[in-house]
């Protein structure tokens, strides 16, 4: 428990930064200023300016919100298409389950990584092509877990006596199965979420996804890597932020059921 | 020398005393049943002889184990005992067994390592070939029948040689014929010269076993001494009242007077995971008739239920109710009362959205709860704070709400005490009888059956074979 509100209380923090920060420090995270180049922090800029004298807070919160942002849009399409499709798939059986089942295989055959690039080439440097790509592939989790745990759920007598006093599927989903998958999902949720950060910054990284000038963590990380003897401190931003919003999102989702 | 001996153990919570006094003595060959209803304080006399009082309970008292004087507050010295000179028999014993080792490493391993005998191999195959498992050995849990799991389980509970044997409710969940083998069981116990201590609510098991018998009630005593004498001619109000309970002591049922038919399947065969079950079924119910269904367990009782009910198509035959007849009038009451509610949702949440679903006036419900003696206080439970008799009687008002037609109770009592048992099946049956509701009535007691139900149907284990005369053994 105490893990949980420790990872709840880094993720409050970065949101604080990401969406505080342009309201006390308005700064175009784009604007240059080569007089700044690599300036390192100080009290009128806290964190510095990186190697084109752009201020380091204003690019990590802009960069913080895309990644957020476009991780939140994701998790939101991929847990309702994941426990829409896994509660039709256990609940009709049959012949829909193989389908759908067999269709969330071969999504998974396929590298998600490839679905993301071909996403990203049909619409270039959008960030709608990323939530795209990652919807298309982080569904089937959702869903493989969703189908498995209803199913358990839907031979309980509970639910056969449901079914006979006349209540409706919708009826039987709120009352008798959501209690029962809601406490599975929330540490796949959480996960998912930093995959999603996690990708975002890695496309970034090797230079696939956003482009510059746009913030982004890990085209961040690669722009201030040739600097790295002159200002390691301007390197470890990105690194460090990244690495705090993923070690929250593991803590929410590592919690020990008892 | 005694081999058990206890003298005025009593078990206390900080508030109160759950379990007044009590001492008894177990001698080589003695058995001693202790008997009393759910909450009578039986499972906790058993569990502080054993050091495995649930925390926040303490015993008090003398204990005196082959001789020795045991701390009977000090968990840890009655564990070093355990398997070699007390040992129990668990409830429900095939679930005790490793699912993931074969049968001859579940006995083998206790004589090696808790009888530490010189030879284990000699002592296994000696004893897996005296309870007939001799060709069993290299099978897992999941490959042995009921019977054979069960015979396991006691085999590698009593492989540590331990004299004393605590049995906690052997019979609970089994059909007749597995109870009386495990009576067997436990009889040989006091007759090869151990001494043993049953705990159970079935007073025929109880009759089997012999020796002493203790009547608990909240922790009280209220009758001891032999088995004939107790059973026989009870002395005390209560142990009368025990006794009265057992289905075989019912009173007959009234005739029967069956009305209009409610549903009839013709050539029915029901197959589950591609097995057939049976086959060419014809089965009618009538309005007001209590019909009993019986059958060795796996048959396809609960199946056939379902397949009535429409929750299950079947493999083969038609099933026509009676002309204009809701769907929601056939409903069902569950063995398991806490599984058939909602786990997160309180009780009378769950009737007010049935009721305000098929727009079912709210001064109903109170009626219906009074005539089941119920506590409206109840509702605002949540089913896991209510107990087993009570939420089966809330089942039976969840139905009634709906004027049902037909009822199909899939051992509705068999998890509850009998005193419990007998209340529940007499309202469910007396309801049946005077709203003129076919209730079909699964039970493994074929005296509940008999002193119960109008008719019976019997479903053979042998598929294929044609059952048209089922419905015609009548009572």
């Amino acid at each position: 428990m105490i893990a949980r509100y420790f990872g709840a209380a880094i993720l409050a923090a970065v949101l604080m930064f990401a969406l505080g920060l342009p309201l006390i420090h308005p700064v175009d995270p784009v604007a240059q200023s080569l007089m700044h180049a690599l300036h390192p922090p100080s009290f009128e800029s806290w964190l510095g300016y990186d190697h084109l004298g752009r201020s380091m807070a204003a690019r990590l919160a802009a960069a913080l919100r895309l990644s957020l942002g476009l991780a939140a849009a994701t998790l939101l399409t991929t847990a309702v298409i994941g426990v829409a499709l896994g509660a039709l798939a256990s609940w009709r059986g049959g012949w829909v389950d193989r389908a759908v089942t067999l269709f969330a295989d071969s999504v998974v055959a396929l590298p998600a990584l490839l679905i993301v690039l071909m996403a990203g080439i049909i619409l270039p440097n959008q960030p709608l092509a990323f939530w795209a790509g990652l919807s298309a592939t982080l569904w089937v989790e959702i869903f493989r877990l969703t189908r498995a745990t209803i199913r358990a759920q839907l031979a309980a007598p509970s639910v056969e006596a449901a079914r006979l006093l006349g209540f409706g599927p919708f009826y039987i989903f709120r009352i008798h199965l959501w209690p029962e998958l809601a406490p599975v999902l929330r540490a796949t949720f959480a996960l998912t979420f930093a995959a999603v950060v996690m990708g975002i910054a890695a496309l970034g990284f090797v230079s696939v996804g956003v482009r510059a000038p746009t913030p982004e963590l890990g085209l961040m990380m690669v722009e201030l890597l040739p600097y790295w003897r002159e200002a390691p401190w301007a390197l470890l931003q990105p690194v460090l932020v990244t690495l705090a919003t993923l070690l929250a999102l593991t803590l929410i989702a590592g919690e020990k059921r008892t | 020398m005694s081999l058990l001996t206890v003298e005025n153990l009593s078990v206390h919570s900080a508030l109160q005393e759950m379990v007044a006094p009590i001492s008894l003595q177990l001698d080589p060959g003695q058995a001693v049943t202790l008997i009393g209803e759910t909450g009578s304080g039986k499972s906790l006399f058993a569990q502080a002889l054993l050091g495995t009082l649930p925390t926040g309970l303490h015993a008090q008292g003398v204990l005196s184990l082959l001789g020795q004087q045991v701390a009977i507050d000090n968990p840890t010295a009655i564990e070093g005992l355990w398997g070699r000179a007390i040992s129990v028999l668990p409830q429900e014993p095939w679930r005790a067994l490793d699912p993931l080792m074969r049968a001859w490493g579940q006995v083998e391993e206790v004589y090696r390592l808790v009888a530490r005998s010189d030879t284990p191999e000699k002592a296994t195959r000696a004893v897996l070939n005296a309870l007939d498992l001799g060709k069993a050995g290299d099978r897992f849990p999941f490959e042995l029948s009921g019977g054979m799991a069960q015979r396991l389980a006691i085999a590698a509970a009593r492989a540590g040689g331990a004299k004393i044997v605590i049995a906690d409710e052997p019979s609970k969940g089994l059909d007749l014929a597995r109870r009386d083998e495990v009576a067997r069981r436990l009889r040989i116990v006091p007759e090869t010269g151990g001494a043993l201590l049953t705990i159970t609510h079935d007073l025929e098991l109880a009759e089997m076993l012999g020796g002493e018998i203790i009547v608990l009630r909240e922790g009280q005593i209220v009758e001891r001494g032999p088995a004939m004498q107790v059973l026989r001619a009870p002395q005390a109000p209560y142990t009368r009242k025990l006794i009265a309970a057992e289905p075989r002591h019912w009173p007959a049922p009234p005739a029967p007077h069956p009305g209009a038919p409610i549903l009839t399947a013709t050539g029915l065969t029901v197959a589950r995971g591609g097995k057939v079950l049976f086959s060419g079924l014809d089965i009618s119910l009538h309005a007001g008739e209590v019909v009993g269904l019986c059958g060795p367990s796996g048959v396809g009782k609960s199946s056939l239920g379902d397949t009535l009910l429409g929750l299950a198509d079947p493999a083969a035959g038609q099933i026509s109710r009676g002309a204009g007849l809701a769907p929601i009038r056939f409903q069902k009451l569950w063995q398991d009362p806490p599984a058939a509610f909602a786990s997160h949702q309180r009780i009378g949440q769950g009737l007010a959205d049935l009721m305000a679903l098929h727009g079912i006036a709210r001064d109903r419900l109170p009626p219906l709860l009074a005539r089941l003696r119920l506590d409206p206080a109840l509702l605002e439970r949540l089913p896991t704070e209510v107990s087993g008799g009570e939420l089966q009687r809330l089942a039976i008002v969840r139905a009634l709400l709906l004027d049902p037609v037909m009822l199909f109770a899939d051992e509705p009592s068999s998890r509850l005490d009998p005193l419990t048992q007998r209340e529940v099946i007499g309202m469910l049956t007396d309801l049946a009888r005077s709203q003129g509701i076919a209730l079909l009535l699964v039970s493994h007691s074929p005296d509940l059956i008999a002193q119960a139900t109008d008719r019976q149907v019997h479903l053979n284990e042998n598929p294929g074979a044609p059952q048209a005369a089922a419905t015609l053994q009548t009572a």
